[in-house]
């Protein structure tokens, strides 16, 4: 047990920064961020063996903390505490302006997997195929899914693209 | 730069070893990316600094927890063994028990679900309502054709346990043979049946759960009946009972 709980502190120290950074981008609170970060390892270390490859290891806490922290932003709309309009929308080439004010309107609206791309590509500002092998899908859901996103969200407000 | 920039996740495999990161030039010669990698430093050096002295014990008491289920990288025989086995005792398990009077009916292709679990001679595929060790570790095998897979276990307390995948809100396509990973029992005697959904659109997990949660709802009894999930027409189902034996 002592081997485990070395392995786990190792792990915390090697990737809990890179939790941590994505709580805090997410929920844009420190201290959110922080009780974030720790919740999401807490999972994370039940399997430590995916924590040994850095190339397994980063896309899966990536999702992990994503989710996590989707899941916090949508309970606490939901319970009226926090907009989450408060999302950091990508900059550069992509999404127009006015789909990604979309994203930060409507994205509690949608299931998980949803948020999940929609985030990727309008907040993150990941490459399709990137976000696929992150998300563990294929490029093609990838599209489909924020194809989807963004016609639901436009029909949310009724705007016409 | 005129380069498309690195994405958030990109950086962090660049922070974790930035002298051998192939991003090096592109981050040294952009400063937008120069700016954000230094953000993202400063960053960690503050969870360093103030969040993990305060979280940490947390995380290690989790991580020496005793944990009722987990995935665990599992090899069970070389895999030429288990292919042969496979081959030889690849069950078609019988589909769920008839529907209740008001069940909207499932469609779909055709879905087996194989489970294998260590024997003394190999990997040994598990047969309806076979006993087990209640402490038992499990591989899965599913033959399903253009759908997304989850598989899951009910129990006669009534406990949902995803098996499959391990994480993320949607289903995935089941890969070829055997699936990675495994799941070892709770240890706890009783029945346990297992569930391969496998769904021509995508199917949230939630959906999936809160069909499960009501046909676990019945205890033990409900679980051995075999009660078929309700969920969506093009979702195809396979299931397997186990009992879990001290």
């Amino acid at each position: 047990m002592a081997g485990e709980r070395e392995r786990a502190a190792e792990a915390y120290r090697t990737y809990g920064p890179a939790v941590y950074r994505r709580c805090l981008r997410l929920l844009r609170d420190r201290e959110a961020a922080k009780d974030a970060a720790q919740e999401v390892f807490v999972k994370l270390v039940r399997d430590l063996s995916r924590l040994e490859d850095p190339e397994v290891a980063l896309p899966w806490l990536y999702r992990v903390a994503t989710n996590h922290c989707l899941n916090q932003l949508r309970n606490a709309g939901r319970r009226g505490e926090e907009p989450i309009g408060e999302l950091e929308l990508s900059g550069g080439a992509g999404p127009s302006f006015a789909d990604r004010h979309l994203a930060t309107s409507v994205l509690a609206r949608f299931d998980e997997g949803t948020q999940a791309v929609a985030v990727g590509v309008l907040v993150d500002g990941m490459g399709h195929e990137e976000l696929a092998g992150v998300l563990g899908i294929s490029r093609k859901t990838v599209e489909r899914r924020l194809a989807r996103f963004l016609e639901g969200a436009r029909e949310l407000i009724g705007v016409t693209p | 730069m005129t380069a498309r920039c690195p994405s958030d996740l990109a950086l962090e495999r660049h922070l974790l070893d930035p002298a051998r990161s192939p991003l090096l030039a592109h981050v040294e010669a952009c400063p937008p990316c120069r700016e954000r990698v230094a953000r993202m430093s400063a960053e960690g050096e503050h969870f360093r600094r103030f969040v993990f002295p305060a979280t940490v014990d947390a995380v290690l008491d989790a991580a020496s927890e005793p944990r009722r289920r987990r995935w665990f990288p599992l090899v069970l025989a070389p895999v030429g063994g288990l292919a042969a086995v496979a081959a030889a005792l690849v069950l078609v398990l019988r589909p769920p028990a008839g529907p209740p009077p008001d069940y909207v009916g499932t469609m779909g292709g055709p879905i087996t679900l194989s489970v294998f679990t260590p024997g003394a001679e190999g990997p040994h595929a598990l047969a309806d309502g076979e006993a087990v060790p209640a402490a038992a570790a499990l591989r899965f095998k599913v033959k399903a054709k253009d759908c997304s897979l989850f598989i899951l276990s009910v129990d006669g307390a009534g406990a949902v346990t995803r098996l499959f995948p391990a994480e993320g809100a949607a289903a995935v396509p089941p890969p070829g043979g055997e699936l990675p990973g495994g799941a070892v029992l709770d240890g706890i005697a009783g029945p346990e049946r297992l569930y391969a959904v496998c769904a021509g659109r995508p199917l949230p997990w939630g959906e999936v759960e809160r069909a499960a949660r009501a046909a676990a709802g019945g205890g033990a009894d409900r679980v051995r009946s075999g009660a078929r999930l309700r969920l969506p027409e093009n979702a195809s189902q396979a299931t397997l009972l186990l009992e879990k034996r001290p």
